[in-house]
């Protein structure tokens, strides 16, 4: 039988250094890039006919317009009308302190229609979001998560009381904190906004995970009692491997559908769903790895620590 | 208890005892396989038909969020020192006048949710199409119409408007009359011309007669405001004490009525600022959409050929299972009259991929006890039974995380969580009932005995 639970530390160590890059790479960038929606900010899109502006003089035509600095970026998109050609975008950002009012968007959009190659006929994509909202969008979703993380931490500690299971649920949570770091360490190093559709990643990623982490707890809750005469080791790892064809099989389908949304949306440039598919590819990866070479090694450890204390104990 | 007439035995023809005619053992799995089709038939005719009488529609036809169709959510804040002031009852007051205000626009379509714990007052209102409406502009003229005020002017005071030409008094601080002094507004007929007729309440008819009294010797102007936006500046040509009064011009019908809504739904107790604005075009909706639904064809695909390779019988059964699987979540959607949308299709395609888990886990398990040589029959059984709890402590772990997600969610994050959580429940349900229905009954049969339709080294099994 391979042995999974072996190497551990290894695998305590892989984890550890991906964790740390991306704890570097926060350091480097002074913290997280939050999307506008967790930060406070304005993004317009408007669809035109060529990309042939320069995003200097529109910047500057902007600011002159209404006194805050703006970003100007040429952008494209996926036409679902002429499969040939894409759609070009002119896209304007704004950064938090300048978050424009209603008023203000509206003469930004009026006057880019005016003065330049605006598509007739379009609607301009608009998101703008006060500050003020956006840290309570953050502090919501971060709640959501804490929220998500306890129930969990309930319903597994009371479902495996034979694994002693408040122990095992908080194993499984360090897996779960495991892949949120993992992810949010991928985050950073290819600094990608971090906002709501990310924090759905996140929370699906933990579902998943957990879920991953209690297919093996079950095998070792099933084993404990049909193999009580051999050692922690063995018992924990058989488990492991005889969940090990599901694992696989199913850490391979889920993958086989998130990749190809990842790779739809990147050949046709569809951001958001990109955004999306990204993090799940990486979280859904994570999740297995954890279950087997985080949760269930951690808690074994553990359990031994236990068990020989209670020896001791006994001796004394 | 008197009057319940007393059954004779004799005459109960129940209990002429006829044995009912025992079910071949056979007979039940086949019964159960077919309930199983026809469940699976039935969730995927009807998101092909639609079925009006359920309200389920077409899948070419169920609702798509904003972020796919197009359109605007934005968020309304009391614009206030102190938004605590706010009370729930101001906030039903402002929501029923702006509702009025849009539909007064001539948008119907839209979605107005006041959240009271926030104060505050979630919008969407979707693309409709053809250009007529833009709803960015809507959102702003909700802005717009904001403080209704009836001010008294300097004549010498005023620009003149560059589009319509029209003489546009400057805003004083002599505020005489305020939108919630009055009590309706209606644009009417008189002599043939469109009029505006007003109505004031108790308070708003004393303010306006003792401004007409005093303006009506100099004929003077009264000039209605929307903020510092300048309406309309009819002269006072009488002293008017009785409350209700008209405003004559040379408007047009639908100026006429623009105007009148402006003073009957003028009166909020504050203006309302839209501080989170969400505008997504139809357009790269629409491409997102083609996108995301060719992905999920070919993930669909791909997940079926991987379940075929991997498990042969069982995996055409779970095939099977996750059409009927996509279908009922479709269905569902459009039952509880949801919306899809874009993280909603990717919430499917997530489905499409731990859906089969489920499966995964069942058919681990029976190949598991195909090999220790028990029965088919019984090693589909045990199979399930052992893969039961396992099945349900996953599935409630990602239940909480989707239920958490749906709480906290936005609109379209909230689309997503409800497809997880519909997902989860009816991948449980096909896993444990249709699945099981299905696979029971093909493997009684002799051509599926052999081992390899279940993935396990050929050999007859016993």
């Amino acid at each position: 039988m391979i042995d999974m639970i072996g190497k551990r530390k290894y695998m305590f160590i892989l984890s550890a250094a991906l964790i740390l890059i991306g704890v570097l790479f926060l350091l480097i960038n002074g913290g997280f890039n939050w999307d506008i929606q967790f930060e406070g900010g304005t993004i317009i899109k408007i669809e035109m006919y060529d990309d042939s502006y320069e995003a200097v003089t529109v910047e500057s035509d902007i600011e002159n317009l209404i006194g805050k600095n703006v970003t100007v970026q040429k952008e494209k998109t996926f036409n679902p009308d002429d499969q040939s050609n894409s759609i070009a975008l002119l896209s304007l950002k704004v950064a938090k302190d300048n978050t424009l009012t209603s008023e203000e968007i509206n003469a930004v959009v009026d006057f880019l229609t005016l003065e330049y190659n605006v598509k007739a006929g379009t609607q301009p994509q608009i998101k703008s979001v006060e500050p003020f909202i956006g840290v309570e969008l953050r502090n919501k979703a971060l709640m959501a998560a804490g929220w998500a993380m306890l129930l969990i931490v309930i319903y597994v500690g009371i479902r495996f009381r034979v694994m002693s299971g408040v122990s095992a649920a908080l194993f499984g949570i360090v897996a779960l904190v495991h892949d949120a770091l993992i992810m949010l360490s991928v985050y950073t190093v290819f600094n990608i906004p971090v906002n709501e559709v990310f924090v759905a990643a996140i929370l699906t990623i933990i579902g998943y995970s957990m879920n991953d982490t209690i297919v093996i707890y079950d095998r070792i809750r099933e084993n404990s009692a049909l193999m009580h005469k051999a050692d922690l080791e063995t018992m924990v790892n058989t488990s492991v491997v005889q969940s090990l064809p599901r694992t696989i099989n199913t850490l391979v389908t889920t993958l086989l559908t998130i990749t190809t949304l990842f790779v739809f949306a990147t050949i046709f440039n569809v951001e958001s769903i990109r955004q999306f598919a990204f993090p799940l590819i990486i979280g859904l990866t994570s999740g297995s790895y954890s279950s087997i070479f985080i949760a269930t090694p951690l808690w074994m450890v553990w359990r031994k620590y236990r068990i020989k204390k209670k020896i001791l104990d006994a001796k004394v | 208890m008197a009057n319940k007439p007393r059954r004779n035995p004799k005459m109960d023809y129940s209990s002429v005892s006829k044995k009912e005619p025992k079910l071949k053992p056979g007979a039940k799995l086949w019964i159960r396989f077919s309930v199983a089709v026809l469940l699976v038939a039935f969730f995927v005719v009807m998101i092909l038909t639609g079925a009006p009488g359920l309200g389920v529609a077409k899948v070419s036809e169920v609702k798509t969020g904003i972020d796919i169709r197009g359109g605007v959510s934005a968020t309304l804040y009391p614009d206030v020192d102190d938004i605590n002031e706010v009370t729930d009852d101001q906030l039903r007051i402002i929501k029923g006048i702006l509702e009025q205000r849009i539909e007064a626009q001539g948008t119907f379509d839209y979605n107005m949710s006041p959240d009271y714990e926030n104060k505050r007052l979630l919008l969407e209102i979707p693309y409709s199409g053809g250009g007529s409406t833009n709803p960015q502009k809507v959102i702003d003229d909700l802005g717009e119409m904001a403080l209704l005020t009836f001010r008294e002017v300097d004549p010498e005071q005023y620009v003149i408007n560059e589009v319509t030409g029209a003489f546009e008094y400057l805003p004083t601080d002599m505020i005489a009359v305020e939108g919630y002094d009055i009590e309706s507004a209606e644009a009417v007929y008189i002599e043939n011309k469109p009029t505006i007729a007003l109505t004031f309440t108790e308070e708003g008819a004393q303010k306006f007669s003792d401004v007409t009294k005093r303006l009506y010797p100099t004929k003077s102007p009264l000039a209605i405001y929307l903020d510092d936006q300048f309406i309309s500046a009819p002269n006072v040509e009488g002293w008017i004490n009785s409350g209700e009064a008209i405003i004559r011009g040379s408007f047009t019908v639908d100026e006429a009525i623009d105007i009148a809504n402006k003073l009957q739904y003028g009166a909020l107790p504050f203006a309302m600022a839209a501080k989170e604005i969400n505008s997504i075009t139809p357009t790269l909706g629409e491409s997102a959409l083609s996108v995301t639904l060719n992905a999920a064809i070919v993930a669909l695909i791909l997940v079926i050929l991987f379940m075929l390779f991997r498990y042969r019988l069982p995996g055409v059964v779970a095939s099977l299972g996750l059409i009927g699987l996509v279908a009922s979540i479709i269905f569902w959607i459009s039952a509880f009259n949801a919306s899809i949308t874009l993280p909603g299709i990717a919430g499917i395609i997530l489905t499409i991929g731990m859906g089969v888990d489920a499966n995964v886990i069942i058919y681990e398990r029976i190949k598991e006890e195909i090999r220790r040589g028990i029965g088919l029959q019984e090693a589909i059984d045990i199979g399930f039974k052992r893969a039961f709890s396992t099945i349900l402590d996953a599935n409630v772990t990602t239940l909480i995380t989707g239920g958490a997600l749906y709480i906290v969610g936005s609109g379209p994050i909230k689309g997503f969580a409800l497809t997880l959580i519909i997902g989860i429940i009816m991948s449980f349900f096909t896993a444990l009932v249709v699945v099981k229905w299905l696979l029971k009954a093909l493997a009684s049969l002799k051509v599926f005995k052999s081992k390899w339709f279940y993935g396990v080294k050929k050999e007859v099994a016993k």
